[in-house]
C-alpha cells in the first residue's frame, strides 16, 4: 500500500463510507426523529402563511447565529426556564433546521409562551427599550410586512397545551422532591 | 491566457489566500466588535448574522483552503519528484474558485444562506465550489499518477485522503433541505460536514503539511514511519464519526449520541500518536525555533493542535458539554484548530515555499517575527478571554441567573476577545506586506540579472 495511491484511496473511501452509514444513513430509520410530535405538527406551516414567511425572515437575517432552538434536560436549561425539553419529532418540519450552536442571545424554542406580540415587535425595532444593555442589534430596517411575519413566526413557537401541562407537572414534582 | 510557468499555481494560490485572510478576518473582527457596539454597521446587508457567517466561510474555504491548495501544488510534485500535471489548469481552477468564493460572500451579505454551519453558501454556489475542488483534486491526483518516486511519503497519504474526503463530505452536508425527511436528520448531515470539514480536510491537510515541513526545516528524518501510518489510519477510521456530538444532550436518540461521542474520545489515540511523532522528530532541534520563524510557527501549531485535541474529547463528555455548550467557550475552541494550529502551519508553509519559488528569501525577518508574536499573543488573549467567559457563563446559566444579566457579565471578556482579535488581525498585515515586497523584489532582481547577462554577453 505504501506504493499504491489507489489502494490508499480505496481504503480511505471505505472508512469514510462506514462513518456515513453510522451517523447519516442509519438515523434515517429511526422513528424518534422522523415522525412528528404534536408540537412538531404545529410547526408545519401552510405555504405562504405569515408564519412560513416569518421563518424566512428569521433565516435571512441570521437570527440562528445567536439564538438556539434546542432545550436540553440539563440544569443549565431547566434553571433558565426554557420550557419542555425538545424531542427529535419537534423538528420534523424544521427544514433547514434552526437548532443553532451558540447562545449569544437566549434560546427561542418556545419563545411564543413568553411575550406578547407588542413586546416582540417593540423588541425587534428597539431592543434597548425592552431589554436595557442587550447586545441584540435593532431590526428597524425590516419592512412592516417583514416585522409582522417575523412576529407571527416567533409567536407560533409554542408547545401544545398537553405538552405544557405535562412539563409543568414534572417541574412541580421535581420541586417537591427538592423540598423533601 | 493562463500561465504555464513552473510553480505558478502554488504561488498564485498563496497570494489569493493571503488576500482572503485579510478580508475574512476583518469580518471576524467586525463580528467581535458588534458584540460590544451592536448598532455598528447594522443594516440589511451587514447585520450581525451575515457578517458572522461570512467570516466563518471565508476563513475556512477562502483563506485556509487556498493556502492548503497552494501548499499541495508545491509539496505533492516535490514528494512525487515530478512537475505539476498542469499549471495552466491549476491557475484556471484558482480563478474559478475565487469567483465562486466571491459569489458565496455576496450571497451571504444578500441574505441567501443554507443555515448549515461551515456550509452556509446557497446551493447554486455549493455546486460550483464542488466543481472547483474537483478540478484541484483531479490535477493533483494526476500529478501523483506521474510520480517518479515510488514510495508514498506520509504527507501524500494525508493529501490524497483529504482531496477525496472533502468533495464527498461537501455533498453530504449540502444536500438540499427539501429532500431530507426531518430537521434532526438534516442536523446530523450538516454536522457531518461541519465536523469533517475540520477533521477530514483542515486537520488532515494540516498534519500532512507538518509531516513535510518538520524534516525539511530541522534537517532531520521523520521520527517513526510506523507511527505515521498508525496515526493516519486511526484518524481516517474515527474522525468521520464525530458529527453527532454537536447534538449531544439534545433531540437525538441515545445510540446516535454514543456513536458520535465514543469515537470523539478515541481520537486521543491518533492525536497522541501524531504528536509523539512530531516531537520525536524535533528531538535535538528545539533550539532552532529561536532563529527559524517557519519552524517556530510549525511547532507552535503542533502545540495548539495538542490543546485543541485535548479540549475536543473532553468537550465530548456529556457532563462537560452540559456546562460549556452554547457558551463563548465553544467559540474559543473553534478558533484553536483553524487559527492556532493550521493557520500557523500554513504560515510556516508559505514562509518555506515562497522563497523557493521566487528564488529569494523573505524580504523582512523582522516582519516575520512581528507576524509570529502578534498572532500568538493575540490568539492567547483572544482564546483565554473566551474560555474564561464560557465557564463563567455556563455556571451562571446553571445557577439560574437571568439571561440578560449573564450577557452583561460577559462584557469585559468580550472586550478582551476583541483586543486579542485586533492583534491577530494586525499580524496578518505583516504577512501581506512581507509577501508583496518579497515577490516584487524577486521580480526586480531577476530583471536586473537578465540585463546584466545581456550586457556581458
Amino acid at each position: 500500500m505504501e506504493r499504491k495511491p489507489s489502494a490508499v484511496l480505496i481504503v480511505a473511501l471505505i472508512l469514510w463510507t462506514f462513518g456515513v452509514a453510522g451517523t447519516v444513513i442509519l438515523p434515517l430509520f429511526d422513528q424518534e426523529i422522523n415522525s412528528a410530535t404534536a408540537s412538531g405538527e404545529l410547526r408545519n406551516y401552510a405555504e405562504d402563511s405569515a408564519e412560513a414567511r416569518g421563518r424566512e425572515v428569521y433565516v435571512q437575517n441570521g437570527c440562528q447565529t445567536c439564538h438556539t432552538q434546542f432545550v436540553r434536560a440539563l440544569p443549565a436549561d431547566t434553571n433558565q426556564n426554557l420550557g419542555p425539553v425538545s424531542k427529535g419529532g419537534d423538528y420534523k418540519y424544521d427544514l433547514p433546521h434552526l437548532l443553532g450552536s451558540n447562545r449569544t442571545g437566549p434560546d427561542l424554542m418556545w419563545v411564543g409562551l413568553k411575550y406578547n406580540e407588542d413586546w416582540q415587535r417593540q423588541h425587534l425595532i428597539d431592543p434597548q427599550s425592552t431589554s436595557p444593555g442587550t447586545i441584540m442589534p435593532s431590526f428597524d430596517y425590516l419592512s412592516n410586512q417583514e416585522l409582522d411575519d417575523l412576529v407571527a413566526y416567533l409567536m407560533s413557537l409554542k408547545p401544545t397545551q398537553e405538552r405544557l401541562e405535562e412539563y409543568k407537572n414534572e417541574m412541580n414534582e421535581a420541586e417537591s422532591m427538592d423540598h423533601n | 491566457m493562463f500561465t504555464d510557468e513552473k510553480w505558478s499555481s502554488s504561488k498564485n494560490w498563496f497570494i489569493a489566500a493571503v488576500f482572503w485572510i485579510i478580508i475574512g478576518m476583518s469580518m471576524g473582527l467586525l463580528t467581535a466588535t458588534k458584540q460590544i457596539w451592536p448598532e455598528l454597521l447594522n443594516n440589511r446587508w451587514t447585520t450581525y448574522g451575515h457578517v458572522r457567517s461570512a467570516h466563518v466561510m471565508l476563513v475556512i474555504y477562502a483563506w485556509l483552503s487556498m493556502a492548503y491548495v497552494g501548499s499541495m501544488f508545491y509539496m505533492i510534485p516535490k514528494l512525487s519528484k515530478t512537475r505539476v500535471y498542469s499549471e495552466k489548469l491549476g491557475n484556471f481552477a484558482l480563478v474559478f474558485y475565487n469567483i465562486v468564493i466571491l459569489e458565496g460572500f455576496f450571497a451571504l451579505l444578500f441574505s441567501q444562506t443554507e443555515v448549515i454551519e461551515y456550509g452556509e453558501f446557497p446551493l447554486w454556489v455549493d455546486v460550483q465550489l464542488l466543481v472547483a475542488i474537483g478540478l484541484v483534486a483531479y490535477n493533483l491526483f494526476k500529478t501523483v499518477g506521474r510520480r517518479q518516486e515510488k514510495m508514498l511519503y506520509v504527507s501524500l497519504w494525508y493529501f490524497l485522503g483529504s482531496l477525496l474526503w472533502l468533495p464527498l463530505t461537501w455533498i453530504v452536508g449540502n444536500f438540499p433541505a427539501q429532500w431530507i425527511p426531518s430537521g434532526v436528520q438534516q442536523g446530523l448531515m450538516g454536522w457531518f460536514l461541519g465536523h469533517n470539514a475540520i477533521g477530514l480536510w483542515m486537520t488532515t491537510v494540516g498534519v500532512g503539511q507538518i509531516y513535510y515541513l518538520l524534516p525539511k526545516l530541522t534537517g532531520r528524518p521523520l521520527y517513526s514511519h510506523q507511527l505515521s501510518m498508525i496515526g493516519f489510519w486511526a484518524i481516517a477510521t474515527f474522525y468521520v464519526w464525530n458529527g453527532p456530538h454537536h447534538l449531544m444532550n439534545g433531540p437525538i436518540p441515545g445510540w446516535i449520541s454514543k456513536a458520535g461521542v465514543i469515537p470523539s474520545i478515541v481520537l486521543l489515540i491518533p492525536v497522541w500518536d501524531v504528536l509523539a511523532n512530531f516531537w520525536g522528530t524535533m528531538k535535538g532541534s528545539w533550539s532552532q525555533t529561536r532563529s527559524s520563524v517557519p519552524l517556530r510557527f510549525t511547532v507552535a501549531g503542533t502545540i495548539f493542535y495538542l490543546f485543541a485535541c485535548l479540549q475536543g474529547p473532553l468537550q465530548a463528555l456529556p457532563s462537560v458539554s452540559s456546562v460549556i455548550k452554547f457558551t463563548h467557550w465553544t467559540v474559543g475552541h473553534a478558533h484553536m484548530g483553524p487559527f492556532g494550529a493550521f493557520s500557523f502551519t500554513s504560515f510556516a508553509a508559505l514562509y518555506y515555499i515562497l522563497p523557493k519559488i521566487v528564488g529569494r528569501e523573505m524580504f523582512s525577518k523582522r516582519a516575520m517575527e512581528a507576524h509570529f508574536w502578534f498572532s500568538t499573543v493575540g490568539f492567547l488573549v483572544f482564546a483565554f478571554s473566551l474560555w474564561i467567559a464560557g465557564v463563567v457563563q455556563g455556571f451562571a446559566w446553571i445557577e439560574g441567573v437571568p439571561f440578560l444579566q449573564t450577557v452583561l457579565m460577559m462584557e469585559p471578556y468580550v472586550q478582551g476577545r476583541a483586543i486579542g482579535g485586533t492583534m491577530m488581525y494586525v499580524a496578518q498585515f505583516f504577512l501581506a506586506w512581507n509577501m508583496y515586497k518579497t515577490i516584487k523584489l524577486a521580480k526586480l532582481e531577476k530583471k536586473q540579472q537578465a540585463q546584466q547577462q545581456a550586457a556581458t554577453a
